[in-house]
């Protein structure tokens, strides 16, 4: 086996596609969360984003609904 | 999310290029995590060594310096986990035997290409190629805590769980002095 045999490609959903899942979704349907730092958060996030730090989600998955779609950025 | 927020925004996607591949855990022998492990961080050497040559900013090209560092004793645990898991005690042949080496040397974590990363990285601020660093060592506490939970043997299963919760550190560290340049 090659070394790239061991990945695959990761889905992602473009950002429009978001933009009509949140729309069509009320917000207790899905967790949306913003990886990013909280200084960035601050400067802006998607509408009701909940922000776990890349760092902090292993400590934090708790807070997150597994029964729900999750969306991240 | 593609894109990430800017595209959101609107803005054409200029941010850290994605994580687009994922370790998907085909590997079942222990040898074969461990010769993958290798190899990815040897990959994460040569990065974090031109990015050390590429930075101005003192802090920043010591804390790649040293990420460089401490992925090379990262290579030489796993050797030795090796040659234990093996029963040799002379192992010229790992990990090409285990691991076909093509493209060795230019892949590192999630499957990024480093020459792929480093052309990228050419005339990005600091807090860019601080923000796709997270992303590598991201993957790269994610990969180790899918070989501990996947390895057999006790000795194993310990220095995958060492090795990320050292990566987990390098992720603290890059989010510090990221956050602190923001």
């Amino acid at each position: 086996m090659s070394i790239l045999d061991y990945f695959k490609p990761v889905s992602t959903w473009p950002a429009e596609k978001i933009r009509e899942f949140l729309n069509q979704k009320s917000p207790g349907e899905y967790n949306l969360v913003d990886v990013r730092q909280p200084k960035e958060y601050e400067q802006g996030h998607l509408p009701g984003a909940q922000l776990i730090p890349v760092g902090e989600l292993p400590n934090r998955l708790g807070e997150l609904d597994p029964t729900k779609p999750t969306i991240v950025y | 999310m593609e894109g990430g927020i800017r595209a959101w925004e609107g803005f054409v996607a200029e941010g850290i290029p994605e994580a687009g591949m994922a370790y998907f855990s085909p590997a079942t022998r222990a040898e074969e995590m461990i010769a993958l492990a290798w190899l990815l961080e040897d990959g994460s050497c040569r990065f974090y060594e031109s990015l050390a040559k590429m930075m101005e900013d003192q802090e920043t090209k010591g804390l790649f310096q040293n990420l460089k560092r401490s992925e090379e004793n990262h290579k030489t645990t796993l050797w030795k986990v090796y040659e234990e898991i093996s029963g040799k005690t002379s192992t010229p042949e790992f990990p090409d035997t285990v691991i076909s080496k093509e493209p060795r040397g230019d892949v590192m974590e999630g499957g990024m290409l480093v020459s792929d990363a480093l052309k990228w990285s050419e005339g990005k601020t600091p807090e860019d190629i601080l923000q796709l660093s997270m992303s590598l060592e991201t993957n790269s506490y994610d990969l180790y805590l899918k070989m501990e939970r996947k390895v057999e043997g006790r000795n194993a299963k310990q220095v995958f769980k060492a090795l990320s919760e050292e990566e987990k550190n390098h992720l603290e560290r890059l989010t510090y002095l990221f956050n602190k340049r923001l």
